[in-house]
């Protein structure tokens, strides 16, 4: 009954080829705008390269103090020795690494100018991330202690200051704003949207300028707990709140009096909707209601479009459904059949958008729009978009269906 | 004949309901992409204020040197100066323009506040920038006495506070017991590039003996490159050991708040584009459709007399009538944003919006019904009644 049902809405398709194309134009335009739109988030949010842990990372990149009034607020990174205090020792965690904010700089040579990102790091920086060495290896605590002048840089960087792809460059040096490091290690570079992780050097942060001495508890560092699973993320952060809520309020930092103190240590995906949302409540109501309503025009469009075509066409085939139903086919069948043929059709689309979503990634990672950028088309994705197909096929389906199911074989037939 | 369309159209309004939806969210995806768009160009019309062509900003840090740091800056000032490849030098507090940083402070006058760019500059700054005064002067040195500060207003920020009244020499009380004399005005000054909104800006004379505010703006004369760029920071360098010293060209800084505004825009836009194709083969394709059922009734009306051209105009009148239905729902619904002020835009730029997205929706269903308009005028009526 299946291959039956699937040979009609074969032969249905090739009969009117400009309205089958009308309706996998829609349904290959929408998987494909979704499936491009997740793959993006997924790029954003998800686990990728360097940091592969993120399931288990708990991110702290602001100290946000608020005076007794609730007037004015401040808020911004933190300084090294602050988070050496309250999170370099917390017991619960397995391992924590602090680190620099990006700092922008410039190299030259001859007449070249080269734009980089800077970043100075501890040791577990390279135990809590997972950057894959082409050359050398990581500074460990001893260059730290020793002040050791060295540096892990990328293979981008190390192609537009060395121009020299196949040679080793480990143990030779740069020049950074007059100073002179000695390259230990080459590590594949990340996408800028790794905002923690992303720089093209990265120095131990013992070396000058790295501010590590400063006082006070505002600076400009970051850090990543990271819990020994991610069922334990919830005790390291209840430690570290724990911490935070020891240190004496109100006080003064910077001039500014504040009565409120609060580090938030948030997983990945909460870092990243409270940076949306910059501490404003509103904000949140706005950015769902943003997010709802384009992906009910996304979504609805289409489907109005393919329901009302479908509904328009059913009438085409009336003398046929009469037929059928003259000759004793129940509404089951009828019904059973429309589906199927919907769902088919569907699929051809969900196929083509697949292709689509590939060559559009194809040419976002090979453009260069973000630099090492690494989209992909992974499993979740592509089942959320078949659900999504499916959802799609039934709902443009299952209205011209009843429709059609009620009319009556007479007048049917009278035409 | 308008009622008499809209007759037919009432008579059918079931199986017209869901056309009707779907026109009223097309126009509702076409205000907001028009919005966007009405109020991006209409901020790239006004002029920037400045010119940004061979300004390059010098940042220092003194990371952890805290020895005599504003006599090192005055000295690094002087050397700046001295460069023959350097026409004009000026310094400013970090939020240069196209920068990242954002400087805001809320200034109160005759009880009216208003939200400003707030930027602390020497008096070199128009001269390095280019920005011309409508009224006053810059600030020189020697202009600040005691408690008054001199400041520079712009154009917006004149109307906001002073309104007509001429601004020169007002005095603006701030909260930390400081007084602010207004010494000159100038035009537009949108320093996050082309696409911003010309928003209040005030500049306030630089104190050279503070430990702040250490960002150098400099512009260079034509071909000066990169070898001249390494031998600044080297020099720089030596003259304050252990500062970090950053160049950045400000035409650089132009183009990514350029592509931070229009990248988005092209995305929506790309999108959108591809919605209402969609929406344009689907309306044709149930257009198409409802042509070949009504075959009789079009024949019928040939038989009875009715031109080629009456046909014609009534499934185009058709469609058009169908649209007003769904526009007027949708200027329902459109109408509300400037009532109710919901992302803090001028009305005219929502009304603007509201008339394109009509216009081209009224276009869309015109294209989509004539075609299928033109097939049903070629009926003939003996074919079509012959079939009945």
């Amino acid at each position: 009954m299946l291959t039956n049902a699937l040979k009609i809405a074969w032969k249905v398709l090739l009969r009117h080829p400009f309205y089958t194309f009308i309706t996998l134009f829609g349904i290959s335009l929408t998987l494909t705008v979704l499936m491009v739109l997740t793959s993006f988030i997924d790029h954003v949010i998800g686990s990728h390269y360097p940091e592969l842990k993120r399931d288990r990372s708990l991110y702290i990149d602001r100290l946000m103090m608020t005076d007794s009034a609730q007037s004015s607020m401040s808020s911004g990174p933190m300084s090294f020795k602050f988070l050496a205090n309250y999170a370099k020792t917390l017991k619960t965690a397995d391992r924590v690494t602090v680190f620099s904010t990006p700092k922008s700089s410039n190299a030259y040579i001859g007449s070249r100018k080269i734009k980089v990102n800077t970043k100075f790091t501890d040791a577990d920086f390279w135990t809590v991330t997972d950057f894959d060495f082409l050359e050398g290896k990581p500074y460990n605590e001893q260059s730290i202690v020793n002040g050791d002048f060295v540096a892990v840089i990328t293979d981008g960087f190390k192609h537009d200051y060395f121009s020299e792809d196949d040679k080793s460059v480990v143990g030779k040096t740069i020049e950074i704003e007059n100073v002179r490091y000695k390259v230990i290690g080459v590590v594949r570079g990340t996408p800028i949207t790794r905002y923690f992780t992303n720089a093209d050097i990265y120095f131990p942060y013992t070396v000058p300028k790295s501010n590590y001495q400063s006082g006070g508890m505002r600076g400009n560092y970051s850090a990543i707990l990271l819990a020994k699973s991610s069922g334990d993320m919830m005790a390291v952060q209840r430690e570290f709140q724990e911490r935070m809520s020891r240190i004496p309020k109100p006080g003064v930092e910077d001039g500014f009096k504040y009565a409120v103190l609060e580090v938030k240590s948030d997983s990945f995906k909460e870092y990243a909707l409270n940076t949306i949302m910059a501490g404003n409540p509103g904000a949140r109501v706005i950015f769902y209601g943003v997010i709802t309503f384009i992906l009910l025009m996304l979504l609805g469009l289409p489907t109005i479009n393919l329901v009302n075509l479908n509904v328009s066409r059913m009438l085409e085939r009336a003398s046929e459904i009469g037929i059928r139903k003259a000759f004793g086919a129940p509404i089951r069948t009828l019904m059973w059949q429309f589906i199927v043929e919907n769902i088919f059709i569907t699929f051809i689309g969900g196929a083509i958008a697949l292709v689509f979503t590939f060559v559009i990634i194809m040419l976002i990672n090979t453009s260069g729009w973000i630099a090492y950028s690494d989209l992909t088309i992974n499993v979740s994705v592509f089942v959320v978009s078949l659900l999504i197909c499916l959802l799609f096929g039934l709902l443009s389906g299952v209205i011209p269906a009843v429709r059609m199911s009620k009319m009556n074989i007479v007048e049917v037939l009278k035409s | 004949m308008i009622r008499h369309l809209v007759k037919l159209i009432w008579n059918k309004k079931r199986s017209h309901s869901l056309l009707i939806v779907e026109i009223w969210a097309s126009f509702i995806v076409l205000f907001g992409l028009v919005s966007l768009i009405v109020y991006n160009v209409s901020n790239y019309v006004e002029p920037l204020g400045f010119s940004y062509e061979r300004v390059w900003s010098i940042s220092l840090d003194n990371n952890q040197d805290t020895t005599a740091i504003a006599e090192k800056t005055k000295r690094i000032f002087q050397r700046l100066k001295s460069y023959p490849a350097i026409e004009s030098v000026s310094r400013m507090s970090i939020n240069v323009p196209f920068s990242t940083y954002y400087n805001g402070n809320g200034i109160e006058y005759n009880k009216k506040n208003v939200q400003v760019a707030f930027y602390i500059t020497d008096a070199h700054f128009a001269e390095t920038l280019n920005v011309t005064l409508l009224a006053g002067s810059w600030y020189k040195q020697g202009d600040w006495v005691g408690k008054y500060r001199p400041v520079i207003i712009n154009q917006q920020t004149k109307t906001e506070l002073f309104g007509t009244e001429n601004a020169i020499g007002k005095v603006i009380p701030t909260a930390n017991k400081e007084f602010w004399r207004v010494a000159g005005v100038i035009g537009n000054f949108k320093a996050k590039g082309e696409f911003m909104a010309n928003k209040p800006a005030v500049f306030v004379q630089l104190d050279e003996s503070s430990l702040w505010d250490k960002t150098m703006l400099i512009r260079v004369k034509p071909g000066t490159d990169a070898i001249f760029e390494a031998k600044l920071i080297r020099d720089i360098a030596l003259m304050a050991k252990g500062w970090s010293v950053e160049v950045n060209y400000l035409s650089e800084g132009r183009k990514s708040q350029y592509n931070y505004t229009l990248v988005p825009v092209i995305i929506f836009l790309i999108i959108s584009g591809f919605l209402l194709i969609n929406v344009a083969l689907g309306l044709f394709g149930v257009l198409n459709v409802s042509i070949t059922r009504r075959r009789g009734e079009i024949g019928l009306r040939r038989a009875l007399g009715a031109t080629e051209g009456a046909i014609a105009r009534q499934i185009v009148g058709e469609m058009w009538v169908l649209a007003t239905f769904a526009l007027v729902l949708g200027l329902l619904l459109a109408i509300q944003f400037p009532l109710l002020n919901v992302f803090d835009l001028a009305a005219n730029i929502y009304l603007t919006a509201m008339a394109v997205a009509a216009v081209v929706i009224y276009l869309l269903v015109t294209l989509c019904a004539l075609y299928p308009g033109l097939q049903a005028a070629k009926l003939q009526p003996a074919v079509a009644l012959h079939e009945e």
